[in-house]
């Protein structure tokens, strides 16, 4: 374990050296992140101009919305998002997966950890204080126990979003590439962003139960905000643990079938 | 001449299509996030109770982020100019410069042939989510708007390969454009009117947007369409964005000629 945690710092230690190359570069990227980020709450700032609720949603537990998608977003493109999207379709196609595959660790570490982005991680600063903000805005309003289960939702979240990343990227090992696969998703995970109260019944019922992206954003917001239902929370707690075991599964099937071609 | 543009034009297009199911994917991601703001909308409308907001009724609301969806999706999505960046860093201009046909052209004939492309695929992917809306939609104005339309469209095309052009020229100075440029799309896609229309910012930050020439890349044409601006006030702003490109196109010109006195083919 230690030596995965010391792995680890080196990993994000080279991802900061290989970056960092470019300083002006570098902090340009983070500016221009930054700026997203700020003129997408310009843009809800602008819906709450003309509206003072969505659906049951007030402007701050909207904010508390937006603040936790972007920083579970966040944990996934400094961690195992493009790793797993596509870094690892491209190891599969040159053959170079062999070298990893090699190496005395878990092969499922280096795939998903290999490249930290650092520059994401400068960029998930600001975000933490928007967090800050909008927890302010609610005057911390919660208790120990939703605080509690607001960071373990958050991890929910992530293993949610893990696990259907690792399926995405899996598939390459028989197709070769999914990053198409892979960005579609990006652009549905954005759904997390806004509340789910704006979907009609049907897309409501299917984003909590079908495909429950509510669990990226929504799920952890509503436990901090202590609206959550404990059916909800057992369901997402097990859909996550059954996507986890999938997906689990699927990536020691497709290892197995790796043969190491290059072209 | 002109036959060589076009082969040039033509070649960029097929190389395009080459990787279809990518570009499908893109298009179909696409729609998806469209849908979802759609769906934000037709709330933020329900939970109003009002029938305008903004001065947009919930049709022209509908309607203009389609339009702006489609424009976003050949304008602003994947055309940030990176091949005369590349082509600078990595010495391939040395190449382009010895054959008889001048690489800023090369460079802005590829610019169109790939928004026409994308032009076309979002076409027929915007076509479907606008018949499955069809009732929500404002349908084609009077055909002197439409001709108007299509001339703000054609500048916006001009004036956003300019944009990117003249950053993607910096790479004669500086090592890597990419986060010029990137930051550069994420401000010209809202202060474009890609999101919403501009109407519904703040004040301050509407003249903010005024003072730079992006809302001329969507937000003009789309107001032109959904007949929000008179059509008397429609020639001085279409002469206001032409005065915009040819600006920036004099800054290519002396970024272009200094450039290549610097430029030492370095490579690897």
């Amino acid at each position: 374990m230690q030596r995965y945690l010391r792995l680890f710092m080196l990993l994000c230690k080279i991802g900061l050296m290989r970056q960092m190359a470019y300083r002006p570069h570098f902090f340009l990227m983070i500016s221009g992140k930054v700026i997203r980020m700020l003129l997408l709450l310009l843009f809800f700032q602008a819906v709450f101009l003309k509206v003072d609720r969505l659906g049951q949603w007030t402007f701050d537990q909207v904010l508390l919305l937006f603040a936790t998608f972007h920083l579970v977003d966040y944990i996934m493109s400094i961690t195992f998002q493009r790793n797993l999207s596509y870094h690892l379709p491209a190891l599969i196609q040159s053959g170079n997966l062999d070298s990893r595959i090699t190496l005395p660790i878990h092969p499922l570490f280096m795939a998903s950890l290999e490249n930290i982005d650092m520059m994401d991680f400068i960029s998930f600063i600001p975000c933490l204080g928007l967090l800050g903000y909008a927890l302010h805005r609610l005057n911390y309003a919660f208790t120990w126990v939703q605080a509690l289960m607001y960071g373990l939702l958050i991890v929910n979240a992530l293993a949610f979003l893990f696990a259907i990343v690792l399926i995405i990227a899996t598939v390459s090992f028989w197709t070769t590439q999914s990053a198409g696969l892979a960005r579609v998703f990006d652009d549905l995970t954005r759904v997390g962003r806004y509340p789910l109260d704006i979907f009609e019944s049907f897309w409501k019922f299917f984003f909590i139960y079908i495909l429950p992206l509510a669990l990226i954003s929504q799920v952890p917001s509503q436990a901090l905000l202590g609206a959550l239902s404990p059916g909800l929370l057992l369901y997402a707690l097990a859909a996550t643990g059954l996507l986890l075991f999938i997906a689990l599964r699927f990536w020691s099937m497709g290892l197995k079938t790796y043969t190491s071609t290059s072209s | 001449m002109m036959r060589k543009a076009l082969l040039i034009f033509r070649l960029a297009f097929m190389e395009r299509t080459a990787y279809r199911v990518n570009f499908m994917l893109q298009v179909a991601g696409g729609i998806l996030s469209i849908l979802i703001v759609v769906f934000l909308w037709l709330a933020v409308y329900r939970s109003s109770g009002r029938s305008e907001l903004g001065g947009y009724t919930l049709a022209e609301m509908i309607t203009y982020l389609l339009g702006a969806g489609l424009i976003n999706s050949f304008l602003l999505t994947t055309a940030e100019n990176p091949e005369t960046s590349q082509a600078i860093q990595d010495g391939t201009l040395s190449n382009l410069l010895l054959q008889p046909f001048n690489p800023y052209w090369v460079w802005l004939l590829r610019d169109l042939a790939g928004k026409l492309f994308l032009g076309v695929i979002g076409l027929a992917g915007y076509a479907i989510v606008a018949f499955l809306l069809r009732e929500e939609l404002v349908l084609a104005p009077d055909p002197l708007r439409l001709v108007f339309f299509g001339a703000a469209l054609t500048v916006a095309v001009l004036l956003q390969f300019l944009t990117f052009e003249s950053l993607s020229l910096l790479a004669f100075w500086v090592e890597n454009t990419s986060g010029f440029r990137f930051t550069m799309r994420v401000i010209m896609e809202v202060a474009g009117g890609a999101i919403i229309p501009l109407s519904f910012f703040p004040a301050l930050v509407q003249k903010i947007f005024a003072l730079l020439p992006f809302p001329y890349l969507v937000y003009f044409p789309m107001r032109i369409y959904l007949n929000k601006i008179e059509l008397a006030e429609v020639l001085p702003d279409l002469i206001r964005a032409a005065v915009w490109a040819a600006g920036l196109a004099g800054l290519n010109a002396v970024l272009w000629k200094r450039g290549l006195r610097r430029y030492t083919a370095m490579g690897d």
